[in-house]
């Protein structure tokens, strides 16, 4: 009796069994076009419609004001007393503009939080800035400056901060000559709405159609009747659920590939980062929507309750991960909640690498989110994936 | 594995309740089954037949009873016992849009054989099932007889000693169903175990044995002519009619 033996032989790993997994899913899929026309159609023509559409004002960007301005009496006769407090009219224009979230604190320590997003634009209003007004007024050839730290990567929000600083300069008198000191983060980078919106384009199109794909290649098997053959085989579960996951991961790859592709060829969007981190990211993000499809397949009954998962968790998605609105601009009790939406992490991670700049150091918290989020979604698929009917 | 087991099959007091709809499908039912044997489990639509099979191939768990299979514990040992197990679902249960080809070898592979061993079973099999003319055919385009083949082509690829065949020989020409009950013939000879259901009762004439299973019950149990002697009928349909008492029991 070598039944122990067998028992432990069968019950481990096989690679040649996960393979053939694989190979069978890209085997059906060549045959499909439907879907292969999906996996090409469907990016072209989502990323050219949200490609040209992200534009607008926001409201409630997060900005920092750092008044220091004392304000300014003069006695320019006796009995005559002008006081002029322009600082704090500006900031109280600031604060009652619903287009910037208004708080203070030090312009010099918080430039940095223009450059880890906190703030789009931290502000500072010199000691001397009524003081200058006034002596322009005596026609002294003088100009008041603001100093702007600000995120120039996002046009439309660029242009409402702008927007609100010059409304608050009218609501001084004689809104004469200011100039912005305007310095630029992120190494002055700007970009058109184009650029802007193309990286927010590739995280939700690769969230959608990966999930999509991977939810109806899994839920197939189901619904021919192989699932249960399978059952009855000796492939494990785990071979079963890898096996969907390498065939899916390559064939996520080339969905990737095709939506970098055109936005980085046929609509010229800026990477200011490594090419190769950019790929890096986008299989990351990948592969962790396959997983999450691997678990979700769990609850799918049917083809169509797969296809309708998929905007069901992308859609969601989309208005959450501040790819629409910045996530500081939704209502408060939300935004724990857009926190917890992988594609938050995505558009942070894409936005990075594409229009800032940033490599895997400076993301380096944002992927490990993301493979958390990819890490948990394989441990739940096996904690509920089925291995024989369940009835 | 153990040679020395008597019983292919052997069940217990299998008891089956589906948790939706509260539903008894198997009850109390009791099985042993010989090595090389043919054994056809005979009843109507609704009877268990699906049920019973999906048990004994430890893919559904019975609620209680004993199931041992080739000498090993169902469903403790249920992935070592699935390598020595061929099984032909109800349905035909291929990939549709595979080939021919395709189908085979994939499932010759989960059963670890190597390319050599696979591409001489599979030129066997396709020869005897009459696939390969058809075999770089993709399944969606091929008649129900022919998918019925490839499923069954599936489910001997590996050398199994035991085979479950659900509803194989149901709704095909009778041509094709002699050429199946030659077939089956053949493989009993090389010492494989065949257990077959069918709704169809003439069927069973030509099995070793019969089981006739009623509402999840076994009602009777023998060989073709043992039944028919006992119940002084003339074909199991008779048997079976008589056995019912005039009861409707489809569905
Ligand atoms: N998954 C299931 N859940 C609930 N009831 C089921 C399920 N599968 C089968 N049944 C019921 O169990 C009974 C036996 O079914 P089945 O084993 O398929 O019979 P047969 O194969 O003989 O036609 C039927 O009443 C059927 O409706
Ligand atoms: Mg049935």
């Amino acid at each position: 009796m070598n039944n122990n033996k067998q028992q432990r032989r069968s019950s481990r790993f096989s690679f040649s069994r996960t393979y053939m997994v694989a190979r069978r899913i890209l085997q059906q899929i060549r045959r499909d076009r439907r879907t292969l026309g999906m996996m090409l159609m469907m990016p072209t023509i989502i990323m050219l419609i949200f490609g040209f559409s992200l534009s607008g004002e926001v409201k409630n960007i997060p900005i920092l004001v750092d008044n220091q301005d004392t304000g300014y009496t003069a006695h320019p006769a006796p009995n005559v007393e002008i006081s002029i407090t322009a600082g704090s009219k500006i900031a109280a224009a600031l604060q009652n503009d619903s287009r910037v979230k208004y708080n203070t604190g030090s312009f010099d320590k918080n430039r940095a939080s223009v450059d880890n997003g906190t703030y789009f634009a931290v502000i500072k209003i010199p000691a001397n800035f009524s003081e200058t007004i006034f002596q322009r007024q005596r026609g002294q050839n003088k100009t008041a400056e603001i100093q702007i730290y600000i995120d120039a990567t996002k046009p439309a929000i660029r242009a409402s901060i702008q927007g609100a600083l010059q409304s608050a300069l009218q609501s001084i008198q004689g809104g004469s000559a200011f100039k912005f000191n305007e310095e630029l983060a992120f190494g002055g980078a700007q970009y058109t709405g184009l650029d802007v919106g193309i990286p927010s384009v590739i995280g939700f199109v690769l969230t959608f159609l990966v999930l999509l794909i991977s939810l109806i290649t899994i839920t197939r098997e189901t619904i021919s009747g192989t699932l249960q053959r399978l059952y009855a085989t000796p492939l494990t579960a785990l071979e079963r659920l890898v096996g969907y996951a390498v065939a899916l991961l390559l064939l996520s790859m080339m969905l990737a590939g095709v939506i970098l592709g055109i936005g980085i060829l046929v609509f010229g969007a800026a990477v200011k980062g490594n090419l190769a981190v950019l790929i890096f990211a986008a299989v990351l993000y990948a592969l962790t929507h396959v997983l999450i499809a691997v678990f979700l397949s769990n609850f799918a009954k049917n083809e169509l309750q797969a296809v309708q998962m998929a905007p069901l968790i992308a859609l969601p998605s989309l208005a959450l991960s501040g790819m629409l609105v910045p996530v500081n601009s939704l209502p408060e009790f939300v935004q724990p909640i857009a926190r917890l939406v992988p594609l938050y992490y995505g558009n942070r991670v894409f936005e990075g690498i594409m229009l800032k700049g940033y490599g895997l150091l400076e993301l380096a918290p944002e992927f490990l989110v993301i493979g958390v989020i990819a890490f948990l979604s394989l441990i739940l698929a096996l904690a509920t994936v089925k291995d024989r009917i369940n009835a | 594995m153990s040679q020395a087991a008597e019983w292919a099959v052997e069940a217990l007091d299998l008891v089956k309740v589906y948790k939706e709809g509260n539903i008894l499908a198997v009850d109390r039912l009791n099985l042993k089954i010989g090595r090389g044997e043919i054994y056809a489990l005979i009843g109507a639509n609704g009877s268990g037949k699906t049920t019973c099979i999906n048990i004994l191939t430890g893919i559904l768990a019975p609620t209680t009873g004993v199931v041992k299979v080739l000498g090993m514990e169902m469903p403790r040992d249920r992935k070592t016992i699935s390598k020595y197990v061929g099984v032909a679902p109800q349905e035909y249960s291929v990939y549709h849009d595979l080939t021919v080809e395709q189908n085979v070898r994939f499932f010759g592979r989960l059963y670890g054989m190597s390319n050599n061993e696979l591409e001489r079973r599979m030129e066997e099999l396709l020869q005897i099932l009459r696939l390969d003319e058809r075999r770089r055919s993709v399944v969606a385009n091929l008649s129900g007889g022919m998918r019925r083949r490839v499923s069954i082509a599936c489910a001997l690829i590996h050398n199994p000693q035991l085979v479950f065949f659900d509803e194989a020989t149901v709704g095909i020409d009778p041509v094709l169903r002699a050429f199946f009950w030659e077939y089956f013939r053949s493989l009993k000879k090389q010492g494989l175990t065949i257990i077959l259901t069918s709704h169809v009762m003439d069927e069973a004439e030509k099995a070793d044995r019969i089981g006739l299973i009623r509402a999840g019950k076994l009602i009777e149990e023998g060989t073709p002519k043992q039944l028919k002697h006992k119940h002084g009928a003339d074909t199991i349909e008779e048997v079976f009619i008589k056995l019912s008492e005039g009861k409707i029991v489809d569905e």
